[in-house]
């Protein structure tokens, strides 16, 4: 990237230069704008997680060092068995993502499948519906002894005893993984698109048949792309609490974020909640790190975007076998939670079922004008989602163009603290949000700007290679001419490097409205009494029992989701989600 | 449909200005006096696990009705949800509830002792039944805003009435065996206290002997009542005013049981806090909430009402009809990490 030097680049052109220049010279805009950027950063990642590192070895009482924290987190053998309860969880959670989104990823993308566009459909609607209401949906469907499937069972069986039982570690298991595996599926249909089939050619000449190409060569191709949306696929697992307060409750299966609720109720014990995050903040950077270090020692450039042609592999009669395993995960992750969902938001009593006396808009007319705050927190997840998804990617659009460009020096620092809010799961980003700005001297307790300012930094590593992306398609040369013409870098990024990147940008504003209108993790410790998000609102229901209530709410921010997305496939074409890059 | 809105719209003045009347001429001159104040502070934010969103949603529509200009704010959750959001905003020096209304009097008791609560007696206290009034406060930091028995409900689709548990020690009986619902002491207020309750009475081995049956842990009492009236279970730890009316009023499969060992009665409570943000609104409501309107609206809600000479509803047993057993305050703080910590351990959850 061989560039004009601009004035912010020779700003900087060597050390001895620097020395020599007095202190209000270098305050030029550019520096100044690199400045703001890390004080940014410096208050979105930065000081909440030293925060949390530090509060976790504070004595919550005298203040000082210690370690006692960690003694009360891991010294009772009931905290221990959670973590290990998750670790599970999240292994078993992945393995079932895998099993759902790779076929489905390989038959959309690779062969002759009847039906792919149902199935691509299928997965964004599981893109759509936050995870919470997948287990609501499930909790109607497999209650032990009321859930529909349930009942059917006994009903035509005779026996007494359920056929399922979501309220058990396979339950929880089932519906984390439904309500996340559309991650595996983007992931690995982008990597099936870009290979040739020049190398499967090569294997079918060489005598293998159709499954072994598949085995030795597609798939070793794509394991990379399988590899890091397992790693995801886990880190979101581990994360999740709405699922985990919804059934492992009941189920008894304790997992860290309903232990961290346990910090979290009276006597608040911050420190110890702390205290209890940090390995988990460990594992999931470690898993990071792996996957890096096992990606590094393999070159798979025959992943190349480029040149060769994509043949489909003609199933024959197992074309309807595939199909009929795609509609499958389709029914179990979105088909079946959404029809029972609806189904409840129109009864009077989820449990009688379809009939004419039993249907009501009630629910509804409950929710939308008589509920205490269901309506503001509509308004509120909305809003949230807005302007959660606008500030991360005008932010991550500037990092990303300084860094592109190499405008500024340490730049890649920059990119560093972008991405790394990936590695903390949300309610452990929530704790640290809390430690440094609830309480006084920032005291931002209740409002709605500590909210935004954690969903923004949840979301900035999504905005941000989604912008680094965009920027670094877009060959300089353009915005040289520019300059050489005489306009300035603002000129260029207004006229050039936006118009060019709007598509991408917005596209990725989608990918970050849908999960912020409907964050759960993140809001549940940062809510106060008059910023209730939508889920939480969702959640208390629940713990009151109110399903039917609960499901016409749920449907109301579903639609409102769909709506948003709609206009947004309007302008983008739909496959702003699932193209290749 | 547009006959239905040109009749509202016609009768709105008239409404208003009844209720306005109606209003104007009962008021008392303190009461004035608070009116004006909270008219200009605007609004209330009452702090809720006594009853349900929808009924507590029900009593601050009716302070509106009756003090136009104030609007009323419901923050509901789980009992000790609450209690740390708001111990939370009291570390944080930012307490945004003006009052709170709890079914665990020791959460007042410890609130009392941190000097977080205003001293308040309301004007309705002396047409109280004199039986309610006393189990509050003595130096009046909270009164007693509601008394909900929690009892046993089952549901009358799956369980003949001859069949039901007699009493607390019957649900362990392994015939329950998947079919109790209980709650979390450590998420709701009256669940701690009937943790406790039983522990006093039979031992931890009550629980050990209940986790046999192993029984549907939800997060508050509602859920579990939900539970029995949806069939998922036979048998709850349930509040008697939601099981009267899902009975009466929505004819649900629902009947509750007066347990012979006592029906757990845990005073309700409602405290102001000293740095309420409204502190004129936050009496007022302290003294609605023992007026005549609400008096009414728990009664026709199958609650007990708290003034003396409103009858019950139909189909509620009087307070003094059964065997009753409450939590002393102090005895409830004491005992209540405790309960928590072996239940946890019990449950594993």
């Amino acid at each position: 990237m061989t560039s004009i030097p601009d004035t912010a680049a020779s700003a900087w052109p060597e050390e001895t230069a620097r020395v020599r220049v007095p202190w209000h010279r270098r305050l030029q805009p550019a520096n100044l704008l690199w400045l703001l950027l890390v004080a940014i950063l410096v208050i979105l990642i930065v000081a909440p997680m030293s925060k949390l590192v530090i509060m976790s070895f504070t004595d919550g009482k005298l203040g000082g060092w210690t370690l006692h924290n960690y003694v009360e987190a891991y010294g009772n053998p009931r905290h221990v068995t959670a973590l290990t309860n998750t670790l599970k969880m999240g292994a078993a959670v992945v393995v079932l993502k895998l099993l759902f989104g790779v076929p489905l990823a390989w038959a959309c993308t690779r062969t002759d499948m009847p039906g792919k566009n149902f199935v691509r459909l299928g997965v964004f609607g599981a893109f759509i519906m936050p995870p919470y209401l997948g287990a609501v949906g499930w909790i109607l469907l497999a209650g032990p002894n009321a859930g529909w499937i349930n009942r059917v069972w006994t009903a035509t069986t005779g026996l007494n005893d359920p056929l399922v039982n979501i309220f058990s570690f396979w339950g929880l298991v089932l519906v984390t993984a439904i309500g996340g595996f559309f991650l595996v599926f983007v992931f690995v249909s982008s990597a099936f698109e870009m290979i040739s089939s020049e190398m499967e050619d090569a294997a079918n000449i060489l005598g293998a048949g159709p499954f072994k190409t598949a085995m030795k060569v597609t798939f070793p191709l794509v394991m990379p792309a399988i590899i890091g949306s397992a790693v995801l696929g886990f880190l979101g697992a581990i994360a999740l609490y709405g699922v985990p307060a919804l059934i492992s409750i009941p189920a008894r299966y304790p997992v860290v974020v309903i232990q961290l609720t346990e910090f979290f109720s009276f006597p608040l014990r911050l420190e110890v909640a702390a205290a209890y995050s940090i390995p988990l903040l460990l594992i999931t950077m470690a898993l990071l790190g792996m996957q890096k270090l096992f990606l590094r020692r393999k070159g798979f450039v025959s992943v190349s975007g480029k040149g060769g042609e994509r043949r489909v592999v003609k199933l024959g009669r197992w074309r309807w076998v595939m199909f009929g395993y795609c509609f499958f995960v389709v029914a179990l992750s979105v088909l079946l939670p959404l029809i029972v969902l609806l189904l409840a938001a129109f009864s009077t009593s989820w449990t009688k079922g379809f009939s004419f006396d039993n249907l009501t808009i009630n629910n509804f007319f409950y929710v939308l004008f008589e509920h205490s705050s269901s309506r503001q927190a509509l308004t509120t997840s909305i809003g949230l989602g807005i302007v959660a998804a606008t500030i991360a990617i005008l932010l991550a659009f500037f990092i990303a163009y300084i860094v592109q460009r190499r405008l500024l020096p340490f730049s890649s620092l920059l990119a560093f603290l972008a991405v790394s809010p990936y590695v903390v799961p949300g309610i452990i980003l929530a704790i640290g949000f809390y430690a440094a700005y609830a309480l006084p001297p920032v005291g931002l307790y209740g409002t709605y700007i500590i909210l935004a300012l954690a969903f923004v930094t949840r979301f900035l590593p999504i905005a941000f290679t989604a912008a680094a992306a965009g920027v670094r398609s877009i060959h300089p040369e353009m915005e040289e001419a520019v300059r050489i013409l005489g306009g300035g870098r603002l000129t260029a990024i207004r006229q050039v490097v936006g118009p060019l990147l709007k598509r991408t940008l917005a596209g990725a504003w989608l990918l970050i409205f849908v999960p912020a209108a409907q964050e759960l993790s993140t809001a549940i410790f940062l809510v106060g009494p008059k910023t209730r998000v939508v889920s939480v609102v969702l959640l208390d229901l629940s713990e009151e029992g109110e399903m039917e209530k609960l499901a016409a709410l749920g449907s109301v921010l579903l639609l409102i989701i769909v709506a948003v997305v709609a206009i947004g496939i309007k302008y983008l074409g739909r496959d702003f989600m699932l193209r290749r890059n | 449909m547009k006959h239905l809105m040109r009749y509202l719209v016609g009768s709105l003045p008239v409404l208003i200005l009844a209720t306005g009347i109606a209003g104007a001429a009962e008021m008392t001159q303190s009461e004035k006096e608070l009116y004006e104040g909270a008219k200009t502070e605007g609004s209330v934010t009452w702090y809720v696990s006594q009853t349900t969103t929808e009924f507590a949603d029900g009593m601050c529509r009716l302070f509106e009705q009756r003090y136009e200009g104030v609007s009323c704010d419901v923050v509901r959750a789980s009992g000790q949800v609450i209690f740390q959001r708001l111990t939370q905003e009291l570390q944080a020096n930012a307490v945004q509830g003006d009052l709170m209304s709890t079914n665990d009097d020791g959460q007042m008791l410890q609130l009392k002792e941190q000097g977080a609560l205003a001293q308040y007696a309301p004007e309705n206290l002396k047409d109280m039944v004199p039986l309610l009034r006393d189990m509050a406060d003595k130096d009046n930091y909270w009164i007693t805003s509601g008394v909900s028995p929690l009892v046993i409900a089952y549901n009358t689709d799956l369980v003949d009435e001859a069949d039901a548990p007699k009493n607390w020690t019957d649900l362990t009986d392994p015939k329950w065996k998947n079919q109790v619902a209980i709650g979390h002491p450590s998420y709701s207020g009256s669940v701690g206290l009937w943790t406790i309750l039983m522990n006093d009475l039979y031992g931890w081995d009550f629980f050990v002997n209940l986790e046999e049956n192993l029984p549907q842990i939800g997060r508050s009492v509602a859920d579990g009542h939900n539970l029995v009236v949806t069939g998922e279970r036979k048998v709850a730890l349930s509040p008697l005013s939601l099981i009267l009316s899902d009975s009466l009023q929505k004819q649900a499969p629902v009947a509750a049981v007066f347990p012979t060992d006592g029906a757990l009665l845990p005073p309700s409570a409602t405290g102001i806090l000293k740095d309420a943000p409204h502190p004129n609104a936050a009496r007022l409501f302290s003294n609605f909430i023992l007026g005549p309107e609400i008096a009414e609206y728990f009664s026709k809600d199958y609650r007990y009402p708290l003034r003396a000479g409103v009858p019950v509803a139909e189909g509620v047993r009087p307070l003094d009809t059964y065997a009753i057993k409450s939590i002393a305050t102090v005895d409830g703080i004491e005992k209540l990490q405790d309960v928590q910590a072996k239940f946890r351990d019990t449950f594993g959850i």
